[in-house]
């Protein structure tokens, strides 16, 4: 920052980096995953129909609309006729929608005769979301013919033998896999762990032990379906260590996430790089497949929807489908929380925002307290997180209270609020980034300089006595360039 | 922006199409094919809305001239289809079942010697039955939007214009919107219906184009229909039909106890069977007289 | 409240034998009690449509006048949060219920405060108007005691002049137990008698002999709620067109049915409409919109209205429409024990399994079979019997 000077003695200016705040987990979705790619791999990735189908559904709303209504027309569009398509009232929502499709890839500007711009729908994703929509192009690499299950598997015996192995990661992850039941005891391959690993879940402590990390604990808050979404962009990130092509393992589990519970698909024709990967999502229990070298699996409901959790749940209740798995914690407006649980794993997490009092064979008791919840909080969990996982494994009769259904959430909405309000506490700071400007040689200096900042909105705080100020850091080159137009003038 | 996206997707919305497979249709009598590019078209439409969002409903009722059938989805267990190119499974599902029922509809029909009317009131309600169990059964927290989307290229009849009001004010009770796509006629009843609803009404001339016209007006929800530019609305025409001609009249006589329209002044209700007194000299008459 | 006549042989409530309500409800063999409940809540659904019974002489062109209580009684908490707040939340809802079933009816509001009768809305078409002054009842101060009297005198004065083919109808909502009159109210009765106009009471405290006797001579129904959801069913039952009286006149009346004009697609001239022409606060403005009468073509912005020029009475089709399912109701259907007669409902295409489906209901006269959902979604909601519309052979 040393150029700020500008040659001769004048206020120095030094950048201060934030205060390090303790690393959170963060957690992507689809969209914002693309966006880290470069244009080539999305490129590359729009290869696949499944995949284009996966991104067109995550677009906004608007965007959908405009993309489809390209779709079929054989020239590019000029924008200005792409614009007069949305309403004026919503033209902010619009032009965030038109940058979130340049930015994917999915479309781009060219020239059409006349020297308007126009836009032109990547070929690759346009032909390749037309073969998903109307068909015509190759089969999906899983849907070679099968001849008849003998013994066809359920939906329900899917669902339990998913949640069973995705457990086995999760009793992994608080160490309770090898105290438990003889399944679980099979523990998890190096594989995973080194997934855990890399994706900073678990860390390698003094001990050569693996133990978990605050995000590792965060990650345990998340609902099943984001933390198999989360787990599958950790595992993405090192197939290629492995030698896995990236867009050949994301069609993959995009096909997946289109398959349909309960049916059985063919690994025929696999590359044995692909099936390598078949037998990895065997492992978390995306996939059932009975024996390593059948040339059969199903699909299982966490590989359904993989980007949507909101999907992952039936939205219309069949009428002969009972409830799926079902919450046990039960919450009381005098904070007392009930979790009729004997999972060590339930244990662990409920113990990171409660006080645990007493344990029964079938029921955990304990209370929400302010130092237990600030407890949680110092280690980045977020009010958020405790309030949508009490939410999620809330039991079925706090649902049908009477404020349940009249507010949504099955939680008194004391205990909710009263969680924010702890952590509202906490965050009595505000970060901005910024740049220190001092050592004015004169007070006109300073009250100059100032007053620019002041009038440009960039002026974060000052101090006349010691002729100290803070400009954010985005207002800074403006500031400088200000400077030294001035003091060149001679002010 | 999360927290936001969060509400927003924990919802999903149900087309139901009614598509008039009447083979009495001016457009079906002079050219056949026609059904067939307006079937394909529907059922692109169709898969486009499922693509929106995977939560996303489909159902397709064809009204023919003697029953009404559900093409998609059928009520038990669906068709077993397997991929066979690139198209994704689900469509290929929905493709394949519109088609197959068809056919069979069409081929098992009986045969049908003089012209007659679609019966799309009836299917109307049928839809909005169908509406009302998926709503029942909608999973807790979840929001659910349906609507209901006629394709048409008959003419309008009057007659079935009560079991039309009844489909109209149940769905207005329900929120369920009713966007009609004419292909022939103007439907004025329909229209009527799309007012009500809050649902666009959509009167095309030629069929050239119909996938991308339905694209345009009639993919988008409701709820986001605001956000984009739509045909506007067209002046809505709230004459009523008389109970004795069913046809439409600007000024007509009402019962005073049961609210029947007749289009002439008669001594006694054919409705509630009331005798009316007869009319002295009415004291607009002379107003009247005075204003023409 | 069958026991409107005083001759009705129906005794009180607390002169009857006991009623063994727990032996309705049997344990089914795995002991669990959720079963015999979910009949007996369809039981009484259909029971309630079972109910309304075919009536085709309804007084449709209702006129009715809402007088509500405004007196201290109004404070007690007995209804939660008082009678009053409590009043005026229904009544939001009935009014909004009355015009949606009533499309060419009208309403009016009466306060008896302080021994006094105030006209709080006029007999008026439009919801709005009465919703807004129902906010304000919220701040009427609720001191001493109510005058029926003097509430009947005002709504019959009202209704007196209302034409004698509409249905006149008063309908009074009751906290106290006393009234405070200036002379006779047997007088008063007498002449609502005379004239025709039904009296229906309300009582939120307990029975009072003056109302029964009023509501008797009156041909109107009497309630006194038990709480707020029987309160609500009460209210809620006036919805429904009362059966026409018999002495009521008949006639048919002229009625114009506007549409607006759009010719060759081209915007209609700018014009002025005759609504707010001699509206001093709203003046009215040119627009091209609006409806035309039929007959004078004076154009109004809102309909229902009475032509200002020719005083035909302008509504549109679907405000009549919204009212001719009290008409033609659809039949019931007939309860059949499920033994395999269809394979899903015919309606919803709900698949019918032995397990979950104990009765099917027919319709008779198209004989499609149906579930109990859709059984009372075609009776309650729909009005119109699917099978029968769908069928092209026995429609005219």
């Amino acid at each position: 920052m040393s150029d700020a000077k500008a040659g001769r003695s004048g206020p120095t200016t030094s950048t201060y980096a934030l205060i390090p705040k303790p690393a959170n987990l963060q957690c992507m979705d689809l969209q914002e995953y693309l966006r880290t790619r470069t244009a080539e791999t999305l490129e590359k990735l729009y290869n696949y129909p499944t995949i284009c189908l996966a991104v067109y559904r995550e677009l906004p709303e608007i965007a959908r609309q405009f993309v489809i209504r390209i779709l079929f027309v054989e020239q590019p569009v000029p924008q200005a006729v792409v614009a007069s398509w949305g309403s004026q009232h919503y033209a902010k929502e619009q032009a965030a929608s038109t940058a979130c499709l340049t930015e994917l890839n999915v479309w781009r500007v060219t020239a059409i005769p006349g020297g308007l711009s126009a836009w032109e729908l990547c070929p690759t994703f346009k032909k390749n979301l037309k073969i998903a929509l109307l068909g015509g192009g190759k089969p999906w690499s899983m849907s070679h013919t099968l001849e008849k299950d003998s013994k066809p598997r359920d939906i329900a015996f899917l669902d339990t033998y998913a949640m069973a192995r995705w457990r086995c990661v999760l009793h992994y992850m608080v160490g309770t896999g090898s105290s438990n039941k003889a399944q679980d005891s099979e523990g998890i391959s190096p594989d995973a762990v080194r997934i855990l690993l890399h994706a900073n879940l678990m860390k390698r402590d003094e001990r050569d032990g693996i133990t978990i990390t605050r995000q590792g604990f965060q990650f345990l808050l998340l609902d099943t379906q984001s933390q198999v979404w989360h787990f599958m962009l950790q595992y993405l990130d090192t197939c290629e260590e492995r030698g896995l092509s990236l867009p050949d393992c994301l069609s993959m589990l995009f096909q997946l996430s289109f398959s349909t519970l309960g049916r059985d698909y063919s690994s025929e024709g696999m590359s044995p790089k692909m099936l390598t990967f078949l037998q990895h999502l065997r492992e978390f229990g995306l996939v059932f497949q009975r024996k390593r070298k059948e040339g059969r699996f199903y699909p299982t409901r966490l590989a359904l929807n993989v980007t949507n959790k909101h999907a992952a749940v039936p939205a219309v209740i069949a009428e002969d489908d009972k409830a799926q798995e079902s919450g046990y914690i039960v919450v009381e407006t005098n904070y007392r929380v009930y979790a009729y649980t004997d999972s060590p794993l339930q244990v662990a997490v409920l113990g990171l925002f409660t006080e645990l009092l007493y344990r029964f064979p079938n029921l955990v008791v304990g209370v929400l307290t302010r130092d237990s919840v600030r407890q949680a909080l110092r280690g980045g969990i977020t009010a958020d997180q405790i309030v949508s996982y009490l939410e999620q494994y809330s039991h079925p009769n706090m649902k049908l209270t009477e404020s349940a259904i009249k507010s949504k959430s099955p939680l008194p909405p004391t205990v909710v609020d009263q969680i924010k309000l702890w952590e509202l506490e906490r965050n009595r700071f505000t970060y901005t980034e910024g740049v220190v400007y001092n050592q004015f040689l004169s007070q006109a200096d300073f009250v100059t300089l100032r007053d620019y900042a002041q009038s440009i909105n960039v002026l974060v705080h000052m101090n006349e006595r010691t002729r100290t100020m803070v400009v954010t850091k985005n207002g800074h080159d403006d500031v400088k360039r200000f400077w030294k137009r001035y003091s060149k003038s001679g002010g | 922006m999360n927290k936001q996206q969060d509400v927003e997707s924990n919802k999903f919305s149900l087309l139901v199409i009614v598509l008039d497979t009447n083979p009495s249709q001016r457009i079906v009598r002079q050219n056949a094919q026609l059904l067939t590019q307006c079937v394909d078209a529907i059922i692109a439409f169709g898969n486009a809305h499922l693509m929106q969002c995977s939560q996303n409903k489909l159902a397709v009722l064809s009204c023919h001239h003697h029953a009404t059938d559900f093409l998609y989805p059928l009520p038990g267990k669906q068709l077993d289809v397997r991929q066979i190119d690139g198209q994704y499974e689900v469509f290929s599902l929905v493709e394949k079942t519109v088609k197959q029922r068809l056919s069979h509809i069409i081929t098992n029909s009986p045969k049908l010697n003089t012209p007659c009317e679609s019966i799309l009131a009836g299917s109307m309600a049928m839809a909005l039955c169908y509406i009302s169990r998926i709503q029942r059964n909608a999973a807790a927290g979840v929001k659910m939007h349906s609507r209901i989307l006629v394709v048409t290229g008959s003419n309008e009849c009057a007659s079935q214009y009560m079991t039309y009001m009844n489909v109209f004010f149940t769905a207005q009770k329900l929120g369920i919107t009713i966007d009609v796509c004419a292909m022939d006629k103007t439907m004025s009843l329909l229209q009527q219906g799309c007012d009500i609803t809050g649902g666009q009404y959509l009167r095309l001339t030629q069929l050239d184009g119909l996938l991308q016209y339905l694209l345009w007006v009639f993919l988008p929800d409701p709820q986001m229909r605001q956000k984009l530019v739509l045909p506007p609305a067209t002046k809505v025409d709230y004459r009523a039909a008389c109970f004795c001609h069913r046809e439409l009249i600007d000024i007509g006589y009402v019962c005073s106890v049961c609210l029947s329209i007749f289009c002439k002044f008669s001594p006694i209700c054919t409705t509630c069977h009331t005798v009316f007194k007869i009319p002295g000299p009415m004291p607009i008459k002379p107003k009247k007289k005075k204003k023409v | 409240m069958a026991d409107i006549d005083g001759e009705d042989p129906k005794e009180y409530r607390w002169e009857t034998g006991y009623e063994k309500t727990w032996e309705a409800i049997k344990e089914d063999d795995d002991g669990l009690l959720d079963g015999a409940i979910a009949e007996i809540i369809q039981k009484a659904k259909r029971k309630r449509q079972a109910q309304k019974t075919q009536q085709n002489r309804l007084g449709m062109m209702r006129h009715l006048y809402i007088v509500l209580d405004c007196s201290e009684s109004m404070t007690v908490p007995d209804l939660k949060p008082t009678r009053m707040l409590c009043t005026i939340k229904l009544l939001e809802i009935f009014i909004e219920e009355f015009f949606d079933q009533n499309p060419i009816s009208q309403l009016g509001l009466i306060v008896l405060k302080g021994k006094r009768a105030e006209k709080l809305t006029e007999l008026t078409g439009t919801s709005k108007l009465h919703l807004k002054a129902l906010e304000g009842v919220s701040k009427i101060p609720l001191t001493s005691e109510p005058s029926l009297q003097n509430g009947l005198d005002l709504a019959m004065k009202a209704l007196k002049v209302v034409p004698s083919h509409a249905s006149r109808e008063i309908l009074i909502i009751m906290g106290s137990l006393t009234t405070c009159d200036p002379v006779d109210i047997n007088s008063t009765i007498n002449a609502l008698k005379a004239d025709n106009i039904r009296c229906s009471v309300i009582s939120l405290s307990a029975e009072i002999h003056v109302c029964r006797h009023l509501t008797q001579q009156t041909d109107g129904s009497y309630g006194a709620v038990l709480d707020d959801a029987h309160f609500r069913d009460q209210l809620l039952a006036h919805v429904d067109p009362p059966p026409a009286a018999q002495t009521q006149e008949n006639s048919l009346i002229k009625m114009g049915f506007p549409h607006a004009k759009t010719d060759g697609g081209k915007d209609p001239p700018l014009s002025m409409c005759m609504c707010h022409i001699e509206n001093t606060e709203e003046p009215s403005k040119l627009t091209s919109g609006g409806y035309h009468c039929p007959q004078c073509f004076s154009k109004y912005c809102e309909l229902p209205v009475e032509c200002q020029t020719c005083g035909l009475t302008l509504v549109s089709a679907p405000h009549l429409a919204r009212s001719y399912h009290h008409l033609f109701p659809v039949q019931h259907f007939t309860e059949l024990e499920f033994n395999g007669q269809a394979a899903n409902c015919y309606a919803c295409q709900k698949p019918l399994t032995e397990a979950m489906d104990k009765n099917v209901y027919r319709c008779e006269k198209c004989a499609q079979v149906y579930c109990i959902d859709c059984d009372i979604f075609i009776h309650e909601t729909l009005h119109t019997c699917v099978g029968c519309n769908t069928g092209n052979s026995n429609r005219n």
